[in-house]
């Protein structure tokens, strides 16, 4: 696993991809940090995090994810991974921890906000520290849609739609019919951002990503049958 | 090292490699012979694992494949077809990636990688992406991924397809050099390079396995016949009672005349009889001069068309037999008239083999003159 999660890792900033990333997040962050905290004169940053979330995953997950598989199977290099002594479980678990990594940095680097902010008043690192530790747990679950949808196809683009789709139409599919609600990964995100670690949240979005992981990991231990 | 019993592979109703066994021993060079298609690259990728088998199961070193995937891939180390390599990693990088995978010890990893890059001639390119690479070097750099890790076996497919000849003979030199403490097994449609390489050859043929054995073997068996051709001028016309003045002879014909009026003849001998000596005293009594004279050898390239010919016809003939059973149980009626058509097939069939034959003879000419 750690040889998989240090090349992907790796091949973030390799490629643009993983600078991107953390471009694209860190403008969000600065467009609601403008928005909700000092258009506001706040010093909660909970709603920054939350809006952060909200819009930014939607572009976000599927960039880090639609080529984990999909690149590999069109290329070829699927055969180099499928055919050296490492476990599915263990690859899987390497691409899902590298891109964890990527939003790890950007969180690293939105300290600076809190930073600006305690310049001016006294935020709350405890509650600032909460809205991180959702905010992995949400990316955490984006992700591993996006994982799982690279895993079906081998054309990124269509990973990419399907994990867009996925994560816009959720938001909206609730309003149809609650019984979509516990789809959206947003609804799992809703204690956060006052500071409060929910257990129910946690271990919803905790199972969201082990669901989609599990997934994952079998449609790639199934590619032997099938191919 | 490597066994493979009773191993089908089914997509759908399509049959891709059908119910094959053969075995590999330790230290063997083994080459996969075959036209497009007939399932050489499938048995390879059974082989490391890549694709789950239909039926039957694959050992390698002991292991079942299916049943101890990471201990039986440990021991393999695989080259695919068409060099899949990671564009944005450098070839040291590449390298090192593959024997993370491979689960090398990170003491050792450095030695292995750049023992591995100097056996492939990668040095000079080693700090250099695998993308830039020219198409030769990636096939060495996929070639250095499959061999570091030390693997027992080590699998290549197609490994010289788009290389230029030098680096055609340098990567069979390696190959050959790798055999010495591995066991290699190669895919190829050039079958001069397996003659070359291997020390046995699989044929195979739409899923199947037509012959296994030493390449010098398969020559062997096709030899049919001791022939010679021999170029003469012969002014007398004695040629045509020469079959009588050498009683090794059992057969002369003509193939060609030439513009400046040799003729060249084709002539069969008694096997196991070198009839050149004899053909020149007694040509030389008779007041015939020789031109040319050569000894017709027969190369793994007629052992190969012929036994996938032979195939084919003996799959056509099977088909027949059921035609005409079925055709039996049919009408009297149908049954004259089937048979009438079916003379008419046989005679279109000989004459197509007439053209054949003489299509030979015109190719052999044709090879000659070149």
């Amino acid at each position: 696993m750690l040889a998989v999660l240090k090349k992907e890792f790796k091949s973030y900033f390799l490629s643009s991809i993983g600078y991107v990333v953390i471009g694209i997040f860190l403008f969000v962050f600065s467009v609601f940090f403008y928005l909700t905290t000092i258009l506001y004169g706040s010093v909660d940053l909970g709603s920054l995090y939350f809006y952060t979330a909200l819009y930014g995953l939607i572009i976000i997950a599927p960039i880090l994810t639609m080529r984990m598989f999909a690149e590999e199977r069109k290329s070829g290099t699927e055969q180099l991974i499928l055919t050296s002594p490492v476990s599915m479980i263990g690859v899987v678990f390497g691409k899902f921890f590298a891109a964890m990594g990527v939003i790890v940095i950007t969180l690293l680097i939105s300290f600076i906000y809190f930073f600006i902010v305690r310049y001016f008043g006294n935020p709350n690192l405890s509650a600032v520290l909460v809205h991180m530790l959702g905010f992995i747990l949400v990316s955490g679950a984006a992700i591993s849609i996006g994982m799982f949808a690279s895993s079906i196809t081998e054309n990124q683009i269509i990973a990419g739609v399907i994990t867009i789709a996925f994560l816009v139409m959720t938001l909206f599919m609730q309003d149809v019919n609650t019984i979509f609600a516990n789809a959206s990964i947003m609804n799992f995100y809703s204690d956060f951002p006052s500071g409060v670690i929910s257990l129910k949240e946690v271990l919803g979005l905790i199972s969201f990503t082990a669901m989609f992981i599990s997934f994952t990991i079998i449609v790639m231990q199934r590619r032997k049958l099938v191919k | 090292m490597i066994q493979v019993e009773n191993v089908t592979k089914r997509y759908g109703n399509f049959t891709a490699v059908s119910n094959i066994n053969f075995e590999i021993d330790e230290g063997e060079i083994v080459g996969f012979l075959g036209p497009n298609g007939a399932g050489k690259s499938t048995t390879m990728n059974m082989i490391t694992g890549f694709i789950e088998p239909s039926e039957g199961k694959i050992i390698v070193d002991g292991y079942d494949i299916s049943k101890k995937p990471k201990k039986a891939k440990k021991q393999i180390g695989y080259m695919p077809e068409g060099v899949p390599l990671y564009g944005d990693l450098t070839v040291k990088e590449f390298v090192t990636y593959m024997a993370e995978l491979k689960g090398c010890e990170s003491k050792t990893k450095k030695e292995r990688v750049q023992k591995v890059i100097e056996e492939t001639g990668l040095a000079d390119v080693q700090n250099k992406l695998t993308k830039n690479l020219s198409r030769g070097y990636k096939q060495r750099v996929s070639m250095a991924g499959a061999l570091v890790g030390d693997p027992k076996v080590i699998i290549l497919d197609e490994p010289t397809v788009g290389l230029d000849p030098k680096q055609v003979t340098e990567i069979r030199a390696l190959i050959k050099k790798l055999g010495k403490n591995h066991t290699v097994i190669l895919s190829s449609h050039i079958l001069s390079e397996v003659s070359q390489i291997c020390n046995r050859v699989i044929i195979i043929n739409k899923g199947k396995i037509i012959a296994i054995d030493t390449p010098e073997n398969l020559e062997n068996k096709v030899v049919g016949d001791n022939s010679i051709y021999v170029t003469v001028e012969d002014t007398e016309g004695k040629m045509e009672n020469i079959k009588d003045k050498l009683s090794q002879i059992k057969d002369v014909r003509l193939i060609s005349e030439n513009e400046d009026k040799t003729k060249k003849y084709i002539i069969t001998g008694e096997k196991d009889i070198d009839l050149r000596k004899n053909i020149f005293e007694t040509f030389a009594k008779e007041g015939i001069t020789i031109f040319e004279m050569k000894k017709a050898d027969v190369t793994l390239e007629d052992a190969f068309m012929k036994l996938i010919d032979d195939t084919q016809k003996r799959e056509e003939e099977n088909t027949k037999i059921e035609n005409d059973k079925e055709s039996k149980e049919k009408v009297d009626k149908e049954e004259r008239a089937s048979d009438e058509k079916k003379e008419n097939k046989n005679n279109k069939k000989l004459e197509k083999k007439e053209e054949k034959k003489k299509s030979k003879l015109r190719d052999e000419n044709k090879k000659e003159e070149k």
